[in-house]
């Protein structure tokens, strides 16, 4: 059930979604395939006064060669992407995160949008309204401290987007539109790295797009989680290559991918880049696997991943 | 808030209801229409108990508000055979004993039929795939997937 009363919009495009966004004065949330979004209202941690559904507007869920790019609509369904032959020809990255996000029935409801904007996850902050009064509110909620890492006035909360590491190992760019216009932007700037408000989002804005360079790649993801199916991930580590050049991200341990080039030949430098990222990532006990054992698993994933892709490389 | 008009049609009976913006699907189907065929699990949109066919695919009926749905055709698991003639799935899980508790079955049958209606002959290891979008606790899959796979080897491909 969901507790909070709200208005509910379904504009016709684009515009409309933003004035009726201003309309509300902002007390408002855009909704896409609602699997992140209306979990986070059941559990009061959104009490927006208005949602509005974006489903409506049919050109955000378009894929399109655009020669130079490949334009991802903000609202394409994850399972709709993952059997795209552009992306399985040229970002095979992307095609296997696709693939590991959740499971095949929230991967027809999700969209990649949805998937990138996806708010950060703690053990002790996704949980019912009546759980985190009992136990006191953590910063993420306004309060005053953490509550996986007593004490602490940082937010751990992890960023759990299986796609975003792969996205930013092919050096997409986003599309936001809002209020004042278009806004484009690498979606590695997209970061605070404030895992209680993970995003630079403008009052207002919608995802409308994902732009990857349209260049031949080679790569993988790999995913850490306890079962093979609907889960988060515990870790989720994503390699590109192309041109003699490699990029590693890896996502799961901190409030955004961390992002490092990988030099060649990619499997003699894995070690060193794996280290760069080791200095960033914090995993606390905010999950329902160890943190150093997470942390452990960041190079033996890397490791494997790098062997595996470029044993297919020419 | 005011109530919205809808139209939807479930389980091919078309109707006009006026819902509440946060009224679940789920909620509708089983407060309002008395279907109670799909059962809320998690509530979270985890564990696929409460999976209906919205407009042919597979959904969490518990994180989709009524509201979106304008025109939608739903179908649940009192609309997939009739009291005379049953699902060849819902046969199946019979026959298999693919059936414990019984509380994911109707997530699961619904889960297979979208499988079997756009793949009319999937291999072992796409019905597995399928299937592990539903949770469940007690038959530990073994008997679910081969009643799937039971239908799939007597169900011809479409053209």
């Amino acid at each position: 059930m969901i507790a909070s009363r709200f208005e509910y919009r379904n504009p016709q495009d684009i515009d409309e979604a933003v004035r009726l966004y201003l309309e509300f004065q902002g007390d408002a949330v855009y909704l896409s395939g609602g699997t992140d979004l209306v979990p986070r209202m059941k559990l009061g941690l959104e009490k927006p006064g208005a949602v509005i559904d974006l489903k409506r507007i049919l050109p955000l869920t378009t894929i399109e060669d655009q020669g130079d790019w490949v334009r991802i609509g903000g609202l394409a369904r994850i399972f709709d992407l993952k059997q795209n032959e552009l992306i399985k020809n040229f970002f095979p990255a992307l095609e296997a995160s696709l693939e590991a996000t959740s499971c095949e029935s929230l991967q027809m409801r999700g969209t990649i949008g949805g998937n990138l904007l996806q708010n950060s996850r703690c053990l002790f902050y996704n949980q019912s309204e009546f759980w985190r009064r009992s136990k006191g509110f953590c910063l993420k909620m306004g309060g005053e401290s953490c509550n996986a890492v007593p004490g602490a006035k940082t937010c751990f909360a992890n960023y759990c987007s299986d796609n975003a590491p792969a996205l930013c190992t092919l050096s997409a760019e986003i599309e936001f539109t809002g209020p004042d216009g278009l806004r484009r932007l690498n979606l590695e700037a997209l970061y605070t790295n404030k895992a209680d408000k993970p995003f630079d989002l403008r009052p207002g804005e919608i995802l409308t797009a994902i732009l990857l360079p349209k260049k031949k790649t080679i790569g993988g993801y790999k995913k850490l989680r306890v079962r093979g199916a609907i889960d988060y991930p515990l870790l989720g580590v994503a390699f590109s290559f192309a041109n003699g050049s490699g990029k590693l991200a890896v996502g799961a341990v901190g409030p955004k991918p961390y992002v490092v080039e990988v030099k060649q030949p990619a499997r003699d430098n894995i070690g060193e880049a794996v280290k760069t990222v080791l200095k960033q990532a914090r995993p606390v006990g905010n999950t329902v696997l160890d943190p150093d054992y997470r942390k452990r698993m960041i190079s033996v994933f890397a490791a494997r991943l790098v062997n595996k892709v470029m044993k297919g490389a020419k | 808030m005011g109530q919205l008009e809808i139209t939807l049609q479930v389980n091919g009976e078309s109707m006009k209801l006026d819902v509440k913006p946060a009224e679940t699907l789920l909620e509708t189907l089983r407060d309002r229409l008395d279907l109670t065929g799909a059962k809320e699990g998690c509530g979270l949109g985890a564990c696929g108990s409460c999976t209906v066919l919205l407009n042919g695919v597979p959904t969490r009926s518990c994180i989709v508000l009524t509201a979106e749905l304008d025109g939608a055709e739903v179908t649940t698991i009192e609309g997939l055979g009739d009291e005379t003639r049953l699902d060849p799935l819902q046969e199946s899980f019979m026959e298999k004993g693919a059936v414990q508790c019984g509380f994911c079955t109707p997530g699961m049958i619904l889960t297979a039929r979208s499988l079997l209606n756009r793949n009319a002959q999937p291999t072992r290891q796409e019905i597995i795939r399928t299937m592990s979008s539903n949770l469940c606790r007690c038959t530990g899959y073994k008997k679910i997937v081969e009643a799937v796979e039971a239908v799939s080897s007597r169900e011809t491909p479409k053209p």
